[in-house]
């Protein structure tokens, strides 16, 4: 499903990701772990489509070269990345943004638009699921959420769009145990034999509950190890000094 | 350029024939104010009318007969202007023996202490407009539409008329000015309004430009406000080609409030000006000024607001804010906050920004699957958002969202 080559980037000449290659097919989860510094959130924002990168290498989706692809396009074609600190929009209501952004992905995916009443009963579904208190989709986007509730709706993002790809960029940090558990059910719900996650994390215990097939490590911008679910439990208790 | 600027003398007093031909001498010997002129440092109007009107003559009173379409999605009072002239009214929702409309007849109780070639221009040509009063002790029960209509008469005229609106104690109006306009052609407004508001009154008073015009509006506001007193004004009227609303608010009892919001989504080569004097001449009142203007291609736009405070306006409570979103690099906007304390136990503060769309905000719209365009349209919408957000009639706040949609979105 993705395949990416090789891939280098960089800002200002300065080097951040030195030759990352990564095959990720449809039905397995990913995670990527590694040092603070180490590349993982460009990784995220240039698979994205992020401007401001120098790149060289590929990154192939589903069979196509997508290097030049708009940000926008992307998405629709079924990228999506969960923000590590998503923004707060004053003004912009997250129902509105959300029902925006739904229609956006079906009209290039060639269905039909989704009207107010069947896109507010499918958001109320969704965000049952996750906990998420229907009076937060009334609000301003992000605009005063909580660190917890920010990261929910960024999940509850991901259940409205079925990416075919979810990038989650330390989907974790700042979640409470409870949230943690609720987010990681979120996904591990969403998971399909089609879709496939690529999870960007620090620490071992989101991975307690999202089961990985692999965890590479990302290091000086490059994957220097690979392994299977054991390999973070290692990390943990050794770090990532002794690599 | 300008031509047959004649006095009208049919049915006026030796008196007021020599009150228009001083004004008349005056602006011949001005003309229209230009770039060196304080008060109009950021637009030449002088320039922009040579560069748009090859001739220029006097409106006169037209018989022609115009249906004004009228809104549907609420209950209201009207009165209908047709190039500046009131053509009818009606307050089928009101007890009708307290309220007064007529068309406006010189006032010479209502002084002007304020110098600008325009006002002379008004003064010497005035006809037309309004005069409404609501006498003591009644509140309207639905708000008052104005619609101030441009018929296809107006092309490369001069409109000069006034409005005088007095709110005796104890009242209160909602009123909403609705310009529209079906004339293509270019076309001058020149409009001072007096408002008085009397004891324990308050009126809300809102703009909406219905459609894209070629008029060159310029509108001198001069309120006073009594004690206890309220005055809100809500300015949304973008589309005209050029826009400056002078606003001179005298505060003259304890207690006064005022408000001026403003959201302008200005587009195309237009040019809007708003320019506030408030002057706060009793202790315990506030007045609040918030300017939200968004420029896509070519516009310009200027704040000017200035709060005067007298010695004896002691807790006075003022803040002016403007802020600009450029859409692009071809626009311009320019700000001068201006504050005259002479009391010693105050709050006032102002400030003033201007920047470009927040790039980290169209980033993740767009990784939502939301184009470019629609992102930035998005944005927009939410920066104004505020402003509009701060209307507390329902009726009200969705007409000027309607009409803001319309303006963004294109619908």
């Amino acid at each position: 499903m993705l395949e990416i080559k090789n891939l280098k980037t960089s800002v200002n000449n300065k080097t951040i990701l030195n030759g990352v290659n990564l095959k990720i097919k449809a039905g397995e989860v990913h995670a990527i772990m590694g040092p603070n510094g180490s590349g993982k959130s460009t990784l995220a924002n240039v698979l994205s489509g992020k401007n401001g990168y120098e790149i060289s290498g590929d990154i192939i989706f589903n069979g196509k070269k997508i290097n030049e692809t708009p940000i926008d396009e992307r998405a629709q074609n079924g990228i999506f990345l969960a923000f590590q600190y998503p923004l707060e929009i004053p003004g912009v209501n997250t129902n509105n943004f959300l029902k925006t952004s739904l229609n956006a992905v079906r009209k290039a995916k060639g269905e039909k638009e989704i009207d107010t009443l069947n896109f507010l009963k499918l958001v109320k579904e969704k965000s049952k699921e996750l906990g998420i208190d229907e009076k937060f989709l009334s609000r301003q986007l992000n605009v005063g959420f909580s660190g917890g509730e920010k990261k929910k709706n960024e999940i509850l993002q991901m259940k409205l769009l079925e990416p075919k790809i979810s990038i989650l960029d330390e989907t974790d940090s700042g979640l409470d145990i409870d949230a943690l558990r609720i987010v990681a059910d979120g996904v591990n719900s969403s998971k399909t034999k089609e879709n496939a996650f690529l999870i960007i994390t620090h620490y071992q215990r989101l991975l307690d509950y999202i089961k990985p097939d692999f965890i590479h490590v990302l290091s000086d911008g490059k994957i220097v190890k690979t392994g299977k679910s054991d390999l973070g439990i290692e990390l943990e208790k050794s770090g990532y000094t002794n690599l | 350029m300008i031509q047959n600027l004649e006095i009208n003398k049919k049915n006026i007093s030796v008196e007021e024939i020599k009150f228009r031909e001083n004004n008349l001498k005056t602006f011949n010997k001005i003309g229209f104010p230009n770039r060196r002129q304080e008060d109009w440092k950021f637009t030449d109007l002088s320039k922009l009318i040579e560069a748009n009107f090859k001739e220029l003559k006097s409106n006169k009173r037209s018989l022609s007969v115009y249906k004004i379409e009228k809104i549907n999605d609420f209950e209201h009072n009207y009165i209908e202007l047709v190039d500046g002239f009131l053509k009818s009214s009606n307050f089928k929702y009101e007890n009708k023996d307290k309220i007064s409309i007529e068309e406006y007849k010189e006032n010479k109780k209502i002084n002007i202490d304020y110098s600008n070639s325009l006002i002379n221009l008004n003064n010497a040509l005035s006809e037309g407009g309004f005069s409404l009063e609501i006498l003591s002790n009644y509140r309207l029960n639905k708000p008052l539409l104005i619609y101030n209509h441009f018929s296809d008469n107006v092309k490369n005229k001069i409109i000069n008329n006034k409005n005088l609106i007095i709110l005796n104690n104890d009242t209160s109006l909602n009123l909403v000015e609705i310009n529209s306009d079906i004339s293509e052609h270019n076309f001058i407004l020149n409009n001072h309004t007096h408002i008085s508001i009397g004891l324990n009154s308050s009126l809300k008073n809102y703009n909406i430009q219905k459609c894209k015009s070629n008029g060159f509006f310029y509108k001198y506001v001069k309120c006073s406000l009594n004690k206890n007193s309220n005055y809100e004004n809500y300015i949304f009227s973008s589309g005209l080609k050029f826009n400056k609303i002078e606003e001179d608010i005298n505060i003259e009892g304890e207690q006064g409030n005022c408000l001026i919001n403003s959201a302008l989504f200005l587009e195309l080569d237009s040019h809007q000006e708003i320019k506030t004097q408030i002057n706060h001449l009793k202790p315990n009142c506030t007045s609040h000024q918030k300017i939200k203007t968004v420029l896509n291609k070519n516009c310009k736009s200027a704040y000017q607001g200035k709060i005067f405070v007298k010695d004896i306006a002691q807790k006075t409570d003022a803040y002016q804010l403007s802020k600009a979103l450029l859409l692009d690099d071809t626009s311009e906007f320019n700000s001068k906050p201006e504050l005259e304390i002479y009391a010693d136990d105050v709050k006032c503060s102002h400030g003033s920004t201007s920047g470009s769309i927040n790039e980290d905000s169209i980033y993740y719209l767009m990784t939502r699957g939301i184009s470019r365009k629609k992102s930035i349209e998005l944005l927009t919408k939410a920066f104004l958002f505020e402003v509009v957000n701060s209307i507390k009639d329902i009726d009200i706040k969705k007409l000027v969202e309607k009409n803001l949609d319309r303006q963004i979105y294109g619908l």
